[in-house]
């Protein structure tokens, strides 16, 4: 045959290329599952029910997580509660109203860069807003901190999720005489259900593992504390500053709630995918 | 002849559209078209694609208005009164006209759900009489024995045939005056557009239909009048057994018969 | 007018339509052979004419099942869909034609024993001549999808059937001034009746062209010649 040589050449240039996306796919894999290992035979050493029940120690005495286990939890849950709104509507603005408007073109660019901005220039931000002007450090700026990390995050989602709905089903709904707010409050949104949770899903997931910002707003306490108006503790911080310290119990501890964050992250992860892949209806 | 007299005597005009023109942004759709549509007939919009059949249907709900940059000019009366108006009242009008798509839409929500919602946008009805408005649409668009069982079930779990006539039932429910199919049988299987032939063939009764079909047989079939619309002109409308046995015009001719380039 | 944009419905088309010329020139042949026949009481020609009537009866069945295929598969609309209805009624027409032809065969055979009576015959070949040209005005009207000149055809049958009355009567005076001459006229009568039908069926044709070019059909009373065609042509001709 007479293409037989070009064929052979073609066939050749395809395995070197097969081995080498596998090769690079082991290389990538590699590094993750190694990181889980360490995670895991470090932090299941360090992990006993008193992680969950004593507040971090003093170097030197036994001890736990508990407050920043739930430090974390209330800035978290908070940011997550002050950010979804505002990304909610900011997301419905640029795919229902916005469309192809000068304003929802920057909306939308400013909000690419946020949503890559490093985590550290929020938490800069947030400390020369807040902390600065009540002079200490809180727990509430923390929450804040974090809801801007979430809006960018629930805006984009949103509108992707809001853009993946069939425009025949608002038409649909236009047709039948409804109001364009009810077309988007209960035909859109029910349609776009499982991406817009997947989106808070995700946000959550990102902000919990966040230190940066904490570290110039919420900064760190070594006591149980629910007072928004006080430095409040969080794992990640707590991680941060056990990890760095000479001390084996304290670097046991910063084991133990790593394991802690990534699993939360992964389950996290886990069930925004399950969501995810039933995204909008039809 | 004297039948045919009699039927054109009683025939009343519905919607009566007047030098329509419309616009995407700098381009034209439709060309000052005249056309009428009859009370309780069916009237269908045949023409190859782009010829401005699926615009005017468009524009008789005034559907274009959810896009920026589409504009008609013109006037179409419903009842005498010119629905381009801008004081027209946009929902009020799409409650008295009602559409259905081409790829049923289901609302995602249950079966039932998908009828009650549109008649709780205009009536607060007690639960049983709710109830019975919805067991009536259904039944009014054949699906009622299907689904009787399984109310709750999402709208989305029916099969394609049986969605298309879910969305015929909603719009039924809302009572319309006037019911508009953009090509409501071109993703059914032979069966299920027999089926919502066979529907439109009855709402006629109480509505006014306007069908914008690709299918030629279909328009044949169902309508009563027939307009040829071509690269956005109305080329000719006239009664459909006459369009299709012996129509006037030459490209109308071609049209049907297959001879399009 | 243009072609269709799937070509084998041209062809299919086109198909019936030669078929159809085919027909007609059979039938006009069989006419004349038919007339020859008789006239020369030549029974060999009356044979030739007999065994013709297989082919347009094939023909006829031919045309009949390809219209209703292409009905099936094409859903003809408009032009189309009178040209293929044309064609199933022009056939039919046709076919008769030739079994009207092959009925005066038949007598030509039968006359051959029967003493001749030449004086007879005259009428019958006026007739045969103005059958003969409405049925080639109207195969013509078809061919050129000609709806003036099929509404001439429609309108000139008349002549035919004056003609038919007046060679009746005359049959009738023959019949009465001898009668050994009844058998022979007996024979010729039924022969003007099936010429007259001819005609008949090429008025049809002529119908049928006028729809099949302006999709209006003509109107159902046709100009009438005298009282007597009507009685006349009330029972069906006799094969």
């Amino acid at each position: 045959m007479r293409g037989m040589k070009i064929y052979e050449a073609r066939r050749h240039r395809n395995k070197i290329a097969v081995v080498l996306y596998y090769s690079a796919a082991v290389f990538g894999i590699t590094w993750l599952v190694l990181i889980l290992f360490t995670l895991l035979r470090e932090g299941v050493g360090g992990l006993s029910l008193s992680v969950f029940t004593q507040n971090t120690p003093p170097p030197g005495s036994a001890g736990g997580l508990l407050n920043a286990i739930v430090g974390s939890l209330i800035m978290t849950g908070l940011g997550v509660a002050f950010g979804t709104p505002i990304g909610l509507l900011a997301g419905t603005y640029l795919a229902e109203y916005g469309r192809g408007t000068y304003l929802a073109a920057t909306v939308r660019f400013i909000n690419d860069i946020l949503l890559s901005a490093p985590s550290i220039i929020v938490g800069l931000f947030v400390y020369e807003i807040m902390v600065a002007p009540m002079g200490h450090f809180s727990g509430i700026a923390g929450a804040v901190a974090l809801a801007v990390i979430v809006v960018p995050v629930v805006v984009r989602t949103t509108e992707d999720m809001l853009r993946l709905v069939p425009g025949g089903l608002r038409e649909a709904g236009t047709a039948l005489g409804m109001p364009r707010v009810l077309v988007i409050s209960r035909v859109a949104y029910r349609a776009a259900k499982a991406g817009l949770i997947t989106g808070m899903l995700l946000a959550v997931a990102r902000i919990s593992g966040e230190t940066a910002p904490l570290l110039f707003t919420a900064l760190n306490n070594q006591f149980f504390n629910a007072n928004l108006n006080e430095p409040m503790p969080s794992l990640s911080v707590v991680i941060y500053q056990f990890a760095l310290s000479p001390y084996r119990d304290w670097q046991k501890l910063a084991w133990a709630g790593a394991l802690l964050i990534t699993f939360a992250v992964l389950a996290l992860s886990i069930v925004a995918r399950l969501l995810g892949s039933r995204k909008v209806a039809q | 002849m004297s039948l045919a007299n009699a039927v054109k005597l009683d025939l009343r005009t519905k919607i009566a559209v007047k030098n329509l023109s419309f616009f995407y942004g700098d381009s034209i759709a439709l060309k000052s078209v005249n056309m009428p549509v009859y009370t309780n007939k069916v009237t269908a919009l045949i023409g190859p694609s782009g010829c401005g059949k699926s615009t005017l249907l468009r524009v008789m709900n005034r559907m274009y208005d959810l896009y920026p940059r589409q504009r008609a000019e013109g006037e179409v009366l419903l009842d005498g009164e010119n629905i381009l108006d801008a004081k027209q009242d946009l929902n009020l009008l799409r409650a008295r006209v009602g559409m259905v798509f081409q790829k049923p839409t289901p609302f995602p929500m249950s079966i039932y759900e998908n009828i009650a919602f549109g008649i709780r946008l205009y009536e607060k009805l007690p639960k049983i009489e709710l109830d019975g408005r919805v067991e009536t649409a259904l039944k009014g668009a054949a699906l009622w024995e299907e689904v009787r069982d399984k109310l709750n079930a999402s709208g989305l779990s029916l099969s394609g045939g049986q969605q298309q006539r879910l969305c015929i039932a909603r719009t039924v429910a809302i009572q319309p005056e006037v019911i508009l199919f953009d090509e409501p049988a071109s993703a059914l299987d032979p069966i299920s557009t027999a089926k919502v032939e066979e529907l439109i063939d009855e709402l006629k009764a109480n509505y006014t239909i306007v069908i914008v079909t690709h299918n030629m047989q279909q328009a044949a079939r169902v309508s009563e009048y027939t307009a040829f619309m071509y690269l956005g002109e109305l080329v000719e409308f006239g009664g459909t057994s006459h369009m299709f046995t012996s129509p006037d015009q030459q490209q109308t001719q071609n049209y049907i018969t297959g001879r399009f380039g | 007018m243009p072609e269709h944009i799937v070509r084998s419905y041209d062809k299919e088309l086109e198909d019936l339509g030669r078929k159809i010329a085919e027909m007609g020139g059979i039938a006009e042949k069989m006419l004349s052979d038919a007339m020859d026949a008789l006239a020369n009481l030549d029974t060999d020609l009356a044979h030739t004419t007999i065994a013709a009537d297989m082919r347009l009866d094939l023909l006829q069945r031919d045309i009949e099942e390809q219209a209703i295929l292409t009905i099936a598969r094409r859903q003809p609309m408009a032009m189309d869909l009178r040209e293929i209805i044309a064609a199933i009624r022009i056939s039919g027409d046709l076919e008769r034609v030739g079994d009207l032809a092959k009925n005066i065969a038949k007598r030509a055979i039968k006359l051959s024993t029967e003493p001749r009576f030449p004086r007879a015959l005259i009428g019958l070949k006026s007739m045969h001549e103005a059958a003969a040209m409405l049925l080639k005005d109207a195969l013509d009207a078809y061919a050129l999808r000609d709806a003036e000149r099929a509404r001439m055809v429609w309108s000139n049958d008349v002549e035919l059937d004056a003609l038919e009355d007046s060679v009746f009567r005359d049959l009738l005076t023959f019949m009465m001034e001898d009668p050994r001459n009844i058998s022979f006229c007996a024979h010729l009568l039924f022969c003007s009746k099936n010429i007259e039908r001819i005609g008949d069926h090429s008025t049809n044709i002529a119908e049928t062209v006028v729809y099949l070019v302006t999709g209006e059909p003509l109107p159902t009373d046709r100009p009438k010649g005298s009282s007597q065609r009507s009685r006349l042509a009330a029972p069906p001709a006799a094969i």
